[in-house]
């Protein structure tokens, strides 16, 4: 029940960008943390205040020494609510802890206070304890706030209260920079621990009006470990809902999805059902086995969506294609490695990513299809660490000259022409070395 | 041929990622090569039944062959055999054969000996055609219509073809020694002798001829039975095998080799299936032959399209409201072995399933269909038919992590290993090491196979039974039926309250049809 995450956020400015400013101070600092589902939400509303004399145009954020490998999102908002920029920087005589350089939209002026919301998504941060259960045994997660009142023990820091479902500390008083103290509780979380081990998200554009989605996808439960036997008999008899096992889930696609597939290696997986809404379409997964901690299953979901969704062509004659780089798979979902590969049609040029975040660009591969001569160019991406909030748009930009549409059929048409002119010469040649007896006869 | 079913673990990855212009991966191709090879069928059944009769009668030949529910159902996307291809060898070796005794050219007949060649090389059932095609040479003879044009093409076809099929490895040596071959061979030698007297009779006078003709005939007949005897006594001419006897004597194998008896293609064909391929057209064939092709084709289409071209893998039933329910408990707990399993573990079943294990869980299996090793399915058998603890000596010595066991008492699937349980005993109990295995053990007082309270204390303890109904003595399975309730052997289960020692359940599948069981480690020392 090790996990240590640190209560204090520790906030301080600069004028320069390497120096620590003391002069911009946290006035209040209101944390929520939400720990219902198996990762760790975090809303920090802080208010600033510029006791200095200049105006300040930026200020850092400092994360946690233990929790900077778990970060997944983070994201600042001002008063407003716009997005502030936000960029990885180092500073002296701090090596060891990890800041953040915030750009405010307007100065603070010296005197002045401002509010910022800090949204942080932490991931692995629960850990089950005890590691490994039995069927009929419920899960318990060490860590920070709470998803029902069955509580067990949680860090007694004063001021504490425990009221319902929620555990409040504080409020604590002028608290110097860089403290930190660890929380550690421990309670009961039944909700699933389903983890995207991998996924492999390919999208496939063609210019005759589809855009072909294909996923597969390695999920793992990753709550605490089923010990002992699994005995179809208890399952069938347990009918409470909250169970720590995992029947099924819900992976929304969009509404103009269509030719839906879910299947492995085994084939189609007879289980699954489409409702479609409004909106949206919503797909009911069930896995082919239920999941227990610690096992793991993977499938592939494949769609075709309309091209002029998502392919624009831009005034200045390039094309431009919007398409998410991951989507929904379950709600609250957690991915470990995300591999996305989108294959542009045959023989583009000038090809131009832009990403809403930051992501690893591998190598440009080529593929080739059926009746592909010439290869397509596949661009892959790769991030890891991924939650809910990076389902966002990816923008290509590509030049495409519209009579390749034809080069296909073309190729195909030459080929069936030169056959059936083989066959015209060679019936009209006679190899034989002497007159056979019919001819004779004619 | 493609090697299939027998592959390391890296399987289906290295067949998605064969890509060429046109992209087909080799499972795509496997599937659809019966379908693909179908087609030539008919198509080469047309041009046999042309060079027959006329091209009238090719096409109703063709025709026919297109519905026959038989070749269907090998022949179904997806069902990737060895017939599916051979049915199309054997007749294309037929069309050739005709060819070339029509034309008398060695062109036709070298194009036969290719035509055997891909026969050999695709299924074993060319011992069939071996036989066949002396036998319409010999029947030439006998009626006096031997001519020069089946002498060329005979000897083409017999010696390319011999050579040629003796460099598949399966066959090797055996056209020279087995006795399946000696048709073939004789009537070889008999169409060099009869072309040399043929040959000799034209140049000598009639009287000197016939005074050779006598001396002759002696001296080769004592010849070839002394050689003939010595070659079986000295072992080079194979005795005659398993498959020959049960042809002249279908209790044969029943008596002698249990596996061989407990496939279920070796077993008589019961008139029920004759009359589900056939129906009415076997009774009233003289009659109104037009309304009953019609008829006919009708019912082909209904059998191929309701029970050829569902996939055994996933069963269906009716529920009560007319819906349809699908038991797709197989490929479920293959893919949650495949998932949940360590890569090396070691699965035991009985050998039916041993190739859908290997395909879809892939998992090493210690037997599987390829029943050839039958002392090693014989020691599974015994594993099966023992007690716990004997039991747990014999899986502990075959290095078994997994055991799979079928089960249909819940859902009424009949073909499940309880009613296979009785093969397993006798193939278990053939061999010396399973001597103490006595099918009569497993037999009520009454001599009946039984799974309630009457049943024998042998059967109600051995691993099987156990492994079948762990737990089951708590459902209830049918309204007004006592909760341990067997829908298939229709009977409450005789032993119903026991904990299972040497194993522990790891995973069971929705409608109970598959029951995975891990067995346990050796307990440590001194506990």
């Amino acid at each position: 029940m090790y996990k240590i995450l640190a209560l204090l956020l520790c906030l301080t400015y600069v004028t320069a960008l390497e120096k620590v400013n003391n002069q911009l101070i946290n006035k209040n600092v209101e944390r929520s943390i939400d720990l219902t589902t198996q990762l760790v939400k975090i809303t920090s509303t802080i208010t600033l205040e510029n006791t200095g004399r200049e105006s300040v145009r930026n200020f850092l954020l400092v994360l946690e020494p233990n929790t900077v490998g778990n970060v997944s999102y983070s994201n600042v908002k001002d008063s407003l609510k716009d997005d502030l920029k936000i960029v990885r920087i180092e500073v002296d005589n701090q090596k060891d802890k990890t800041f953040y350089n915030v750009l405010l939209k307007q100065p603070l002026d010296a005197g002045r206070v401002t509010t910022v919301v800090l949204e942080e998504v932490l991931t692995k941060s629960l850990i089950p304890f005890p590691s490994s259960i039995t069927q009929k045994e419920k899960q318990l997660k060490t860590e920070v706030s709470l998803s029902s009142r069955t509580v067990e023990n949680y860090t007694k820091l004063k001021p504490v209260v425990q009221s319902d479902s929620t555990i409040t500390y504080g409020p604590y008083g002028t608290i110097q920079p860089f403290t930190q103290d660890e929380m550690i509780i421990h309670y009961e979380n039944n909700a699933p621990f389903l983890t995207v081990t991998r996924l492999e998200r390919s999208i496939e554009i063609s210019h005759w009006g589809n855009i072909a989605v294909e996923e597969n996808i390695q999920i793992r439960h990753t709550g605490a470990k089923l010990k002992g036997p699994f005995s179809r008999y208890d399952y069938q008899r347990d009918t409470g809902t909250a169970h720590h096992s995992i029947k099924s889930y819900r992976t929304i696609l969009p509404a103009s999805a269509h030719s839906v597939y879910y299947r492995d290696s085994n084939g189609n997986i007879s289980t699954s059902t489409v409702r479609p809404r409004k909106e949206w379409i919503e797909l009911e997964l069930r896995p082919r086995f239920p999941l227990f901690g610690g096992w793991q299953s993977s499938y592939t979901l494949g769609y075709s969506v309309p091209s002029y969704q998502y392919l624009f062509k831009n005034p200045s004659g390039e094309y431009v294609l919007n398409m998410r780089i991951i989507d929904h798979v379950f709600d609250d979902m957690h991915v470990e490695e995300l591999e996305t590969a989108i294959v542009l049609p045959v023989g583009v040029s000038d090809i131009k990513l832009n990403t809403p975040y930051e992501v690893e660009r591998l190598g440009d591969e080529i593929t080739y299809k059926y009746l592909d001569n010439i290869g397509r160019t596949v661009i892959k991406l790769r991030k890891t660490n991924l939650v809910e909030q990076h389902i966002q748009d990816l923008e290509i930009t590509y030049n495409w000259k519209p009579h390749l549409l034809l080069h296909e059929p073309i190729l195909l048409s030459i080929a069936l022409f030169l056959s059936f002119v083989c066959v015209i010469i060679y019936v009209r040649l006679d190899f034989s070395l002497s007159k056979s007896e019919h001819s004779k006869k004619e | 041929m493609l090697g299939f079913g027998k592959k390391g673990p890296t399987q289906t990855q290295n067949a998605e990622k064969q890509e060429t212009l046109l992209t087909l991966s080799i499972l795509t191709l496997a599937a659809i090569l019966s379908p693909l090879f179908s087609s030539f069928t008919t198509i080469i059944t047309y041009l046999l039944t042309k060079e027959v009769k006329n091209a009238g009668a090719g096409l109703v030949a063709a025709a026919f062959v297109s519905i026959v529910p038989g070749y269907i159902s090998r022949s179904v996307a997806g069902s990737y055999d060895n017939e599916g291809i051979a049915i199309f060898c054997m007749l294309l070796t037929y069309y050739t054969w005709i060819k070339a005794v029509k034309t008398g050219t060695i062109l036709w007949g070298t194009l036969t000996a290719l035509a055997y060649f891909y026969m050999v090389s695709s299924w074993g059932g060319y011992v069939f055609l071996i036989n066949l095609i002396p036998l319409h040479v010999l029947t030439l003879m006998a009626t006096g219509r031997f001519s020069h044009r089946i002498y060329i093409a005979y000897s083409t076809l017999y010696c390319v073809g011999t050579i040629l099929s003796m460099q598949i490895s399966f066959v090797g040596f055996q056209p020279v020694q087995s006795s399946e071959h000696m048709l073939a061979l004789g009537v070889f030698g008999l169409c060099q002798i009869v072309a040399f007297v043929d040959y000799i009779r034209s140049k000598l006078s009639k009287n000197d001829f016939e005074t050779l003709y006598t001396f002759l005939i002696y001296t080769v007949g004592i010849l070839a039975i002394t050689v003939g005897g010595v070659l079986t006594l000295s072992g080079k001419i194979s005795p005659w095998t398993g498959r020959f006897y049960s042809l002249l004597d279908p209790s044969y194998a029943k008596n002698h080799i249990p596996i061989i008896a407990s496939v279920s293609e070796h077993q008589p064909t019961s008139w029920s299936s004759f009359y589900f391929d056939l129906q009415i057209l076997v009774f009233l064939f003289p009659a109104v032959v037009t309304l009953l092709l019609i008829s006919y084709t009708f019912h082909c289409t209904w059998v191929t399209s309701e029970a050829y071209s569902s996939p055994s893998i996933v069963l269906s039933a009716r529920s009560h409201d007319g819906g349809r329910i699908i038991f797709d408990d197989f490929r479920e707990a293959y893919y949650w072995l495949k998932m949940n399993t360590p890569e090396d573990a070691r699965i035991m079943s009985w050998w039916d399933y041993g190739y859908q294990i290997t395909a879809m869980a892939n998992r090493t299996i210690l037997v599987d269909n390829n029943t050839w090793n039958n002392t090693h399915i014989s020691r599974v058998g015994q594993a099966m038919a023992s007690s716990e603890e004997k039991a747990y000596e014999i899986m502990k010595e075959l290095d078994v992590d997994y055991v799979l066991v079928i089960f249909g008492g819940l859902t009424g699937y009949s073909s499940d290993d309880i009613n296979k349980f009785l093969w397993m005993v006798r193939i278990g109990g053939s061999t010396d090491r399973g001597a103490h295995i006595k099918e009569w053990d497993y037999y009520s007082s009454n001599g009946e196979f039984r799974v309630d309270k009457e049943g024998s204390q042998t059967l109600l303890n051995c691993l099987m039974y156990k492994m079948c109904y762990y737990r089951f003595g708590q459902v209830y399975t049918e309204g007004g039926k006592p909760p341990g309730y067997d829908r298939v052997r229709a009977a409450e289960i005789g032993n119903k309250d026991f904990e299972l020692d040497v194993l522990e359940e790891a995973y069971t599948t929705e409608h109970w049809l598959v029951r995975i069981y891990k067995v346990k480690d050796l307990p440590n020392r001194g506990v």
